[in-house]
């Protein structure tokens, strides 16, 4: 038989109350002005939550629900209105955990649930988001719009580009009740960031031109996706070319 | 005889002690140098306790990859040194007399250990020896269910890393990252190995560029929820539960918290194209840092929290800058190649990691000193590599790559050796970020 010593265990659990009371006491500092609302996903707990497993209730009783089940599910479509106010949390707190090891010769330590992360599902937002997309890329087809194709690193509209959004314009124009998004897309070459900085710049060119051909600006709605919605992936030139564009989309209401 | 080990011990906290009084950079190259001496370890395979099931096999091996991975310990291969278990299963498993044939070998540490149930628990015992004498230098118990045994086992590393070098180990820290799903991008969750990743948004559209909040409880990240346009919001992983912290007209990107959580760097085009700034996170309040007709990005905190690193196409191609974190003192950073961004802060100060654009035209990652003097490329081979983010030790990166066609997460230490990708399913995973301690 082992024998154990409880001692450095019990300090151990006390210590880790007492930080993670010191924490949740930085954490309620009230930040007011924002909401919080749930993207409309249905969650539910699948594990401990660490601060619970710490006080010692261990892992055996994994399946208790988190201490604060979410609240109704609201769209972040009409965000940040019905919802109660949740004052943001601190970012200034720190963990409670790993925290440093006893140096004792012989020590017994409960090991709490792993990171709790609640379970998720589509949400109705992104059922919606997936039918949006549809609609808009049928409506788009069929106005015959065309997209204007950029070089290497390059947001300056070519002379082929300014014949395809005169062409565009005309429509446009005939069609005053229709608002269009610009979307700046590029190739995979590059970073993420820089990529959505470009994205950027080449839907504003498309913007400007679009405008200087006598477009009222509040009907384009310009948004980049850098490289994160390439229309092809394959890994050649004729591939990246199709991919750096501006895409004019009509808006779906 | 416990004296190889104390004089071990001594030794190393010696080094440590007139390291630290040179500098805190110092230790850090001590323990990353190729010549620098890692402290051979024998780890023994764990006992089951009557179990079925593999476990202690499983745990075994978890401690081995682990202290692999801390870069502190050199793992010996006992069954090949022929250094085997003398088939007792107590705290005596090893003897003298293995301690003796083990040291014969240079090995100055064993680890031994058993994973047995008792009622609901799982128990992990382990044990360290001194090569040499035998001595049991710590014995540790830790207790959990069975589905955190893995968890136990990296809360041994960390306390072999802790003991053998005062620094916290990185056994058990997360790395967020983003995953395609259903043509959407959502944030995921997993164990600093790869294991166990789990899904934390399902918004179905773009969810990017996430970041971890001081408390590991929040991920940061850009949404674009309503499709044409982006937010800076931060989730609580536990809950679900979403905020809304910043909503500028344009890109709201690149967000970055400050190493005491105060402030919010981040990149937004409100003013038309893409510039630096801050938001105080108690106040709310906004400052602009950067004021340029170029595009200004990816801001990057220095570990003290008095700089930020940046990208800025303000030379035409995208280059580093670094500025206070005021926005005075601009000043640029890179000057080799026509591409450099993406920039990350080593944890110790004394690295800049980010995206280099090759001669050969490959986007890889690069380090270069705050100064700027000193420029090293550190991965190589196909494909776009993005996105680096350090590990809380400073000794490892991660970042993804499409280096194998899909784009997947890879880890790698500083000086570039041992890649190991860490995830497998998905059809996309980028935009990693390591948690903190």
């Amino acid at each position: 038989m082992r024998k154990v010593d409880l001692t450095p265990c019990i300090a151990v659990l006390v210590g880790g109350l007492f930080l993670v009371g010191a924490g949740c006491g930085k954490s309620i500092q009230a930040n007011s002005g924002a909401k919080s609302f749930e993207p409309g996903a249905k969650r539910e707990a699948t594990s401990v939550p660490k601060t619970t497993a710490s006080t010692g209730s261990g892992p055996g009783s994994s399946s208790t629900p988190s201490s604060k089940p979410p609240t109704a599910a609201s769209s972040p479509r009409e965000p940040l209105s019905s919802e109660p106010e949740t004052p943001i949390p601190s970012l200034s707190t720190l963990d409670s955990g790993p925290g440093p090891f006893n140096a004792k010769k012989s020590d017994e330590q409960r090991v709490p649930g792993d990171l709790l992360v609640a379970k998720t599902e589509p949400s109705d937002m992104s059922r919606r988001q997936v039918e949006e997309i549809q609609r808009e890329q049928v409506a788009t087809a069929a106005s015959g719009l065309e997209d204007v194709y950029f070089g290497f690193d390059s947001w300056q509209i070519s002379n082929e580009g300014k014949q395809t959004l005169m062409v565009d314009a005309e429509w446009i124009k005939a069609n005053p009740s229709q608002k269009v998004t610009i979307e700046g897309h590029c190739d995979e070459r590059g970073t993420l960031a820089y990529n959505l900085v470009l994205g950027e710049k080449r839907a504003k060119a498309v913007q400007t031109y679009l405008t200087e051909l006598g477009i009222n600006a509040n009907r384009l709605t310009v948004v980049s996706y850098g490289k994160e919605r390439p229309f092809c992936k394959d890994r050649e030139e004729s591939c990246y070319q199709q991919n750096r564009r501006g895409h004019i989309a009509i808006r779906v209401q | 005889m416990k004296i190889s080990l104390v004089v071990l011990y001594l030794a190393l906290l010696g080094g440590l002690i007139g390291i630290i009084e040179s500098g805190a950079e110092d230790v850090f190259m001590e323990a990353t140098r190729p010549d620098f001496q890692k402290i051979p370890i024998g780890i023994f395979g764990f006992r089951d306790g009557g179990d079925q099931d593999p476990n202690g096999e499983k745990a075994a091996d978890v401690l081995r990859a682990d202290l692999r991975r801390s870069l502190i310990f050199s793992v010996a291969d006992l069954p090949k040194l022929g250094i085997r278990l003398n088939g007792r299963w107590e705290k005596d498993a090893v003897d003298k007399r293995l301690a003796q044939q083990a040291s014969e070998q240079g090995i100055s540490v064993l680890v031994w250990g058993k994973v047995w149930a008792k009622e609901a628990d799982m128990l992990l015992d382990g044990y360290v020896y001194d090569g040499g004498s035998g001595d049991v230098v710590a014995d540790r118990r830790y207790i959990g269910s069975s589905s955190v045994l893995r968890q136990m086992t990296h809360r041994l590393a960390d306390e072999l890393v802790f003991r053998y070098t005062g620094e916290q180990g990185i056994a058990r820290t997360k790395i967020t990252f983003v995953s395609e799903q259903n043509g959407g991008r959502e944030l995921y969750v997993m164990d600093y190995d790869g294991y166990g990743p789990r899904q934390v948004t399902a918004d179905g559209f773009l969810n990017l560029m996430p970041r971890w909040s001081r408390d590991r409880r929040f991920l940061i990240f850009t949404s674009y929820r309503e499709r044409t346009k982006q937010y800076i919001d931060m989730v609580e992983i536990a809950t679900g539960k979403r905020w809304t912290l910043i909503s500028l007209p344009g890109l709201n990107i690149t967000p970055a918290l400050s190493p005491d959580g105060s402030s919010l760097a981040f990149a937004t085009s409100q003013d038309g194209n893409s510039e630096v700034y801050k938001m105080d996170t108690n106040t709310k309040a906004f400052q602009r840092l950067t004021f340029h007709a170029a595009g200004d990005l990816s801001p990057a905190w220095s570990p003290t929290g008095r700089e930020l690193a940046f990208t800025s196409d303000r030379g035409g191609g995208p280059q580093l800058f670094v500025m206070s974190a005021d926005g005075s003192n601009v000043r640029r950073l890179t000057y080799e190649g026509d591409y450099n961004a993406a920039p990350a802060w080593s944890p110790r100060g004394n690295w800049i990691a980010h995206v280099c654009r090759t001669e050969e035209r490959q986007y890889k990652l690069c380090l270069v000193s705050p100064d700027g003097q000193k420029h090293i490329r550190l991965t190589s081979g196909p494909g776009v590599d993005d996105s680096p983010s350090w590990s809380p030790d400073g000794r490892h990166l991660v970042f993804s790559s499409t280096r194998e066609g899909k784009s997947h997460i890879y880890m790698i230490d500083s000086d570039g050796a041992n890649l190991e990708r860490l995830t497998s399913g998905g059809t996309s995973n980028t935009s990693p970020a390591w948690s903190p301690m």
